[in-house]
């Protein structure tokens, strides 16, 4: 490596650095924290060539902080309204693409010191016949105050209480294996106006091995084609997803009926690392609002 | 705007102003015709929970109900910090009763279904918040939406009742609020 090489990796270095801390410190600006850990990236990725991965935490507070990182399992799922949830599963997880048995997370319990950061690495350590395909498990980091003052009464007599504020962030962690693909079908899609907001409902299904990530995009024009309001929103099909977007209709002179244009691509997301895109098919769809 | 997101949007154009910066390297380095280096910045999305408020009783009677209200000042007060716009999976845990160290005694608490509100423009304040900030009057035993995080965060104001009986125990009482959240769109 030349000299004009090392200048710019050295560069490259700092700006990664200083750009890594910048998020951190956008995210300590937003308040005054009493406690609370910071969680980076928001999903993590393992793979059959990379078996292990890492993820950073850093404590916020003025206070030391009690971690421990452990897994559980669960996926977005929908219900009859559209309404995505994500309910969490710590045993007796039956799911074929579950990777909760075999993955592992180092160190799983941690004090942080206030403003401390610190690594957590996680290895994957796979079955032999694994079938092709992605499976999932989530990383739950859990924190609580380290040292909580419980306030002692002053008085005979006297009654005190105090809440202790646990914290649980649950990440996404995919292991990819073989041949992995993702492809939306959507099944069926409608809209509805009521009390000046456009209802948009999809349902979609994912036919590939593995998780589709994108974005899904509503744009509401009126009968003259003018755009009324537009709409963006993550998404994530590991199956099958029924999903809501409510629209409100601004202020304004439109004409009706509305129609609604829908966008799913899985280019655009900012959240995730090209490298670490798996992408799949676009969809596009047009219909009235009834 | 407020000054918190005066900082907030500042540090963001110049988190964008480094990671453009980074990018622009290779092509100086090609015009002058020397090395061939790859310098790209990664900003890591993030994902932060904290309880910038705890729900405070404080001291309470024998006796005596004392709630406090989701717009009080003593309200329990999270913050959720992420990726704009993206949804979150919002789950309370909430004890049933408060115990002393000892365990030798308990005090009911209670929540109801009305002692949440959710502000995703996170600009309020439990006291100021307004129904056009996000939700109001929300169950914080079943949030069954999701909530948009919005251009900057979210914060959620919760509510509660401590219920001491007439012969209650003096002495500290503790118990545990767990607020887990994730993300749907990954």
């Amino acid at each position: 490596m030349n000299r004009s090489q090392k200048h710019l990796s050295s560069i490259a270095g700092a700006l990664r650095r200083v750009s890594v801390f910048l998020v951190f410190t956008l995210a300590l600006s937003a308040s005054n924290l009493v406690a609370g850990v910071l969680v980076a990236p928001t999903v993590i990725f393992l793979s059959s060539d990379s078996r292990t991965g890492r993820m950073t935490l850093q404590n916020l507070g003025d206070t030391p902080q009690e971690v421990s990182v452990f897994f559980s399992f669960g996926l977005p799922t929908s219900d009859s309204l559209g309404d995505v949830r994500v309910r969490l599963q710590d045993s007796a997880v039956t799911d074929p693409k579950a990777c909760l048995d075999w993955v592992r997370a180092f160190p799983r319990r941690l004090i942080m010191p206030p403003n401390g950061t610190q690594v957590v690495r996680f290895v994957a350590n796979p079955p032999r016949d694994l079938a092709d395909g992605e499976y999932w498990a989530r990383i739950v980091v859990k924190t609580q105050d380290a040292t909580p003052n419980i306030p002692e009464p002053s008085g005979e007599g006297q009654i005190t209480t105090k809440l202790n504020m646990v914290m649980q962030t649950a990440v996404m962690l995919k292991y990819r294996h073989g041949d992995v693909f993702c492809e939306l079908e959507l099944k069926g899609a409608s809209a509805t106006f009521r009390d000046q907001i456009v209802e948009v409902m999809i349902d979609a299904n994912n036919v590939g091995n593995a998780s589709y990530l994108g974005v899904l995009s509503c744009q509401l024009v009126d009968a003259t084609g003018r755009e009324v309001a537009t709409k963006r929103t993550q998404l994530a099909v590991y199956r099958d997803m029924r999903r809501r977007v409510m629209i409100p209709i601004p202020e304004g002179e439109f004409v009706r009926p509305f129609e609604i244009n829908l966008n799913i691509t899985s280019k655009g997301r900012t959240d995730i690392a090209a490298e670490d895109m798996l992408y799949g098919n676009d969809i596009e769809y047009s219909a009235v609002v009834e | 705007m407020n000054t918190k997101q005066g900082t907030f949007s500042g540090l963001k154009l110049l988190s964008t102003v480094v990671v453009l910066a980074a990018l622009l390297i290779p092509s100086t380095g090609t015009a002058q015709d020397v090395a061939v280096g790859q310098a790209t910045a990664t900003v890591l999305a993030i994902l932060t929970v904290t309880a910038t408020s705890a729900l405070a009783f404080g001291n309470v009677y024998q006796g005596v109900p004392k709630p406090i209200a989701k717009d009080n000042a003593d309200a329990g007060v999270f913050r959720i910090v992420g990726e704009e716009d993206a949804d979150v999976a919002i789950y309370f845990q909430l004890p049933d009763y408060l115990a002393t160290a000892t365990g030798d005694d308990r005090m009911v608490i209670s929540f109801s279904a009305t002692d949440l509100n959710v502000d995703t423009t996170a600009a309020s304040t439990p006291a100021g918040f307004v129904a056009t900030d996000g939700w109001i009057d929300q169950d914080p035993h079943n949030v069954t939406t999701a909530a948009d995080i919005g251009s900057t965060a979210t914060d959620l104001y919760l509510g509660g009742e401590v219920i001491p009986s007439v012969d209650q125990t003096a002495g500290a009482y503790t118990g545990d609020i767990v607020l887990t959240v994730a993300y749907t769109g990954t």
